[in-house]
Parts: structure tokens; C-alpha cells; sequence
């Protein structure tokens, strides 16, 4: 049975896929076990967003992964490879196209943070670097226990560069963004439930579930400071009590 | 009245007048030999403590009566110690408060301009001058309310309550409690933790993206934030092709 209310709009790419159930949209990074965020990922990812802005019938966005991991961040080999080739002349105009990927890539982020609608992160595995820098642009981040966190980005001489400094600092101060960032370190779920960067902690099989019924049950225009929920409390099983 | 220490490239300023360390002026270092200080040392994160039991009292009551009866040197040295914290506030380094003792007035004013504040058990922080028909005076009754409710804020300025490190640390005015003798032992080796191994133009970086964060719009401040992240790229780049040949 077809719902003319909520138009279909399934989409599968080499790298994610996104499908609409009803009003709800579900993202998936779909190349596992990594995710690793390539160049690829990126552009598809990109391309999804700019349909995403325009769709209609919306009303929450869940963000998860295929496989063991949610993500394993962005691809620093290639990334620095297409720096040496900018720098060498091989490629000269890949300078210009690796810079305006790189700004499109903080507006797609960006798009996650600002949107009307919620947005749900399920994370299951690894979720480090540009990847925990797109879950820390939604406004709900769900984990599994066996979750692993963090912005090593420093500890390859690099730096976080999606936004995730002032994510953390907006979440759990500025201390704790300038530790976390310079640092390197990576944590476990009950850490960041701890420190307000994950907003629960649900089975490794269930979280995904719980994200897609926890975004059926939430309103459109909904702002997180006027939760009216008791995260901790919804029952697992039964998110639709609400 | 300042005695000045590195370790590991960390800078340890502290206020030396026990037991109170009673702040003689607003601008406690000037800030050129500051700057200097910790340019020409390449710091890497610096410190504010206290000589023995105490972070500071503040100023003391009769050093600020004696100066306002002359009006303008009391202002140009407020103005002074307003600009020796916000140079302090704008470092591209991480700047830690470790404060044990009383944190009153001035000091308070001081731990506030820091990016972290780290205290010990027995901590106290107020600002008394509105019992001495004063008000804070170099911005922070700004920091404060950046950091608190209105409520709690106005408790704390116009109430002249005192709080402990327990209040403090639930307020979020401080980032972390520790034991007693132990903030400044604590503060440098978290600080040297996080900035050992790492390039003083990362550190420079990441404090800059985050002071961006809460100055700029987002966008923008996601703009200059992947400016600075291609830049180190090129460097990191650089330096591993250097490394192969």
C-alpha cells in the first residue's frame, strides 16, 4: 500500500543509502566494516544533502551505519595525497576542487545542526574524527555500549575540521573541547553519557530501532532545550509510549 | 608579586603576596613582558596559581580607596587590568586558573578570564565588593554571566554570596575538583597531557577554532575552522614527502 501523504524517496549510492518510511528518513552509511568517509562518501553524501533540503514530508532524520562501525572518520591518506599532487602540479586544479568539496562538505554538516527537523544518530562501533563530528551535528545521539569516541585528528598532526570543537564546547564547556581536541583520546559510551555527549545508552541490536521509533514520535519543529521527554525513562521496548 | 616558572614549555604565573595574595593593581603583569614572556619562550599552555593557601583575596580595600581619589589613574588602570585579562582570555594557548583557598573579588575576576578552571576541595569563591559598596570591576560580572542563570548570577554579585568547590563545580564557575594541596600539581600534568607532542600551530589552531565558535556565526566559523584544517594538511603533507625522499 502506497501513502500519497508521504512521497517514496529511496535512494542507494555507492557509498550510503536513504530510505523514507513514511515521514521519517533513514540515512546509512553503507560501506562496511570502516565507513571510512572518502572523497567518494563525501560527494555522495553532499549530493543526498542538497536533495535533503528541498524534500517534502520530512519530519526526523535517523543517521546510521551498515555493519560492525558506525565510522571510522575521513580517509587521511587520500585526503593528504590529493595535497601533495595539488602542491606538485600534477593536478592543479585539484587544490581548488579538494577546497570547495571541503566547504561543501561543513555545509552539509551544517544542514544536520540547523534543520527544522530532528535529527537522530545511531551509533554502533567506532564513530571517531569527521564521523563523530556528524553525529555531534544531530541533536539526539543514541549509543550502544560498545561504542568508541573521539577526535584523534591532532594526534596525526591535523585538527578537527567539521565543527566538532564547538560542539563539544556548546555540549560540556570549553575545557573539556580544548582536552578532548588536543588530546586525541578516544572514550567508551558511559564516558560520554557522562559527559553529555551521548544522550543514551541502548543495546548494541536495539539502538538503530529505537532511533527510527524515537524519530516517528518526535515533533517537526522540534527544538532540543524543550525536550519535554525523560530520555533515560522511555522504555526500550516500547518507545511509542511517549 | 609575580614569580614566573616554565615547565615543558607550560608558563606557571604565580601571584605572590601570602597569604591572601592581595592584588596591589588591576593589572598585576603588564602585559607586554607577558606577551614577551611567553612568545620569545614559545609557551605551549600557561598557568595562574597562588603562593601557598590561597589563589588571591582580591585587592585589597584601601589600595582602591586610596587610588579613586584620584579619579583618572583609577581608570586607565582598571582599564589596564581589563585589558591584561582580556589579552589573558584571547590567548592561543590554553590559559588554566589552579585555585586553592580563597578566590574572592580580583581573583575571581582573574580565574574567570581563564579557559579552565581547576580547584581544590576547600575552595571559596565570591564577589564581596557589593558588601563593600563596591561592584566587580573588570568584567566579571560579564564572565559570570556568561557562565550562569541570572538568578545564580545575581546571587553571586548582587547578594555577595560566597560558594565552595562543590557549589562551583555544579554552577560549572570551575571544571574540575581535586584534593586539597593538589590543584596546581594537577592542573600541569593535565595540561602537559594534552599538549605534549603537539605542535604549538595545533594548539594555536584548535584554541582558535573554539574561540571562533563562540565569536562568529556558524557558518563563518566553520569556514575559518576548514581553512586552518587545509592548512595543517598542506604542512602534514609537506612534511611526510620531506620524511620519504
Amino acid at each position: 500500500m502506497t501513502n500519497t501523504q508521504y512521497p517514496m524517496h529511496n535512494k542507494t549510492m555507492n557509498t550510503l543509502s536513504f530510505t523514507k518510511t513514511d515521514d521519517i528518513g533513514h540515512l546509512e552509511l553503507n560501506q562496511p566494516p570502516a565507513n571510512q568517509m572518502t572523497t567518494e562518501f563525501f560527494s555522495e553524501f553532499n549530493e543526498l544533502v542538497d536533495e535533503l533540503r528541498i524534500m517534502n514530508g520530512l519530519n526526523a532524520i535517523v543517521i546510521s551505519s551498515k555493519g560492525r562501525h558506525f565510522s571510522s572518520g575521513a580517509d587521511l591518506e587520500e585526503l593528504l595525497e590529493q595535497v601533495v599532487k595539488s602542491d606538485e602540479g600534477i593536478h592543479p586544479e585539484m587544490n581548488e576542487n579538494w577546497r570547495a568539496l571541503s566547504e561543501k562538505n561543513y555545509r552539509s554538516f551544517l544542514f544536520f545542526e540547523e534543520t527544522e527537523i530532528p535529527v537522530i544518530a545511531a551509533i554502533r562501533g567506532v564513530c571517531i574524527g569527521s564521523a563523530f563530528e556528524l553525529v555531534l551535528s544531530s541533536h539526539f545521539r543514541f549509543c550502544a555500549e560498545d561504542a568508541v569516541l573521539g577526535l584523534p585528528e591532532t594526534t596525526f598532526n591535523l585538527m578537527p575540521g567539521l565543527g566538532g570543537i564547538r560542539k563539544i564546547a556548546d555540549l560540556c564547556g570549553q575545557a573539556k573541547a580544548i582536552e578532548l581536541s588536543l588530546k586525541g583520546n578516544t572514550f567508551g559510551a558511559e564516558e560520554a553519557l557522562q559527559t553529555h555527549l551521548v544522550d543514551r545508552i541502548v543495546p548494541r541490536r536495539k539502538v538503530v530501532d529505537f532511533s527510527l521509533a524515537f524519530g516517528r514520535k518526535v515533533m517537526k519543529n522540534y527544538k532540543k532545550q524543550k525536550a519535554p521527554f525523560y530520555l533515560q525513562q522511555i522504555p526500550l521496548d516500547d518507545p511509542f509510549y511517549i | 608579586m609575580i614569580d614566573k616558572k616554565i615547565t615543558d614549555d607550560i608558563g606557571i604565573l604565580i601571584l605572590e603576596d601570602p597569604p591572601q595574595n592581595y592584588l596591589q593593581k588591576p593589572e598585576f603583569i603588564p602585559v607586554p613582558e607577558l606577551r614577551e614572556w611567553i612568545e620569545g619562550n614559545h609557551l605551549k599552555a600557561l598557568i595562574i596559581s597562588g603562593s601557598g593557601r590561597h589563589f588571591s583575596g582580591g585587592a585589597k580595600l584601601d589600595s582602591i580607596f586610596a587610588m579613586a581619589e584620584v579619579r583618572e589613574p583609577m581608570e586607565d588602570r582598571m582599564e589596564k587590568g581589563k585589558e591584561l585579562l582580556d589579552y589573558l582570555q584571547d590567548l592561543d594557548i590554553p590559559v588554566a586558573a589552579a585555585i586553592s583557598g580563597v578566590c574572592f573579588g580580583g581573583g575571581m575576576e582573574i580565574a574567570l578570564a581563564c579557559h579552565m578552571r581547576i580547584c581544590s576541595e576547600n575552595a571559596l569563591f565570591a564577589f564581596p565588593e557589593t558588601n563593600l559598596g563596591l561592584m566587580p570591576g573588570l568584567g566579571g560580572t560579564f564572565r559570570l554571566g556568561e557562565r550562569l542563570s541570572l538568578q545564580d548570577s545575581l546571587k553571586m554579585i548582587l547578594g555577595g554570596d560566597m560558594i565552595n568547590a562543590e557549589e562551583a563545580l555544579l554552577l560549572k564557575v570551575v571544571d574540575t575538583v581535586v584534593k586539597n594541596e593538589e590543584p596546581l600539581a594537577y592542573t600541569l600534568h593535565f595540561l602537559r597531557k594534552i599538549t605534549i607532542d603537539r605542535p604549538l600551530k595545533i594548539i594555536n589552531y584548535v584554541m582558535r577554532a573554539l574561540k571562533n565558535s563562540k565569536r562568529l556565526p556558524a557558518e563563518e566559523s566553520m569556514r575559518e575552522e576548514t581553512r586552518m584544517f587545509c592548512d595543517l594538511a598542506r604542512i602534514e603533507s609537506n612534511r611526510r614527502k620531506t620524511k620519504t625522499q
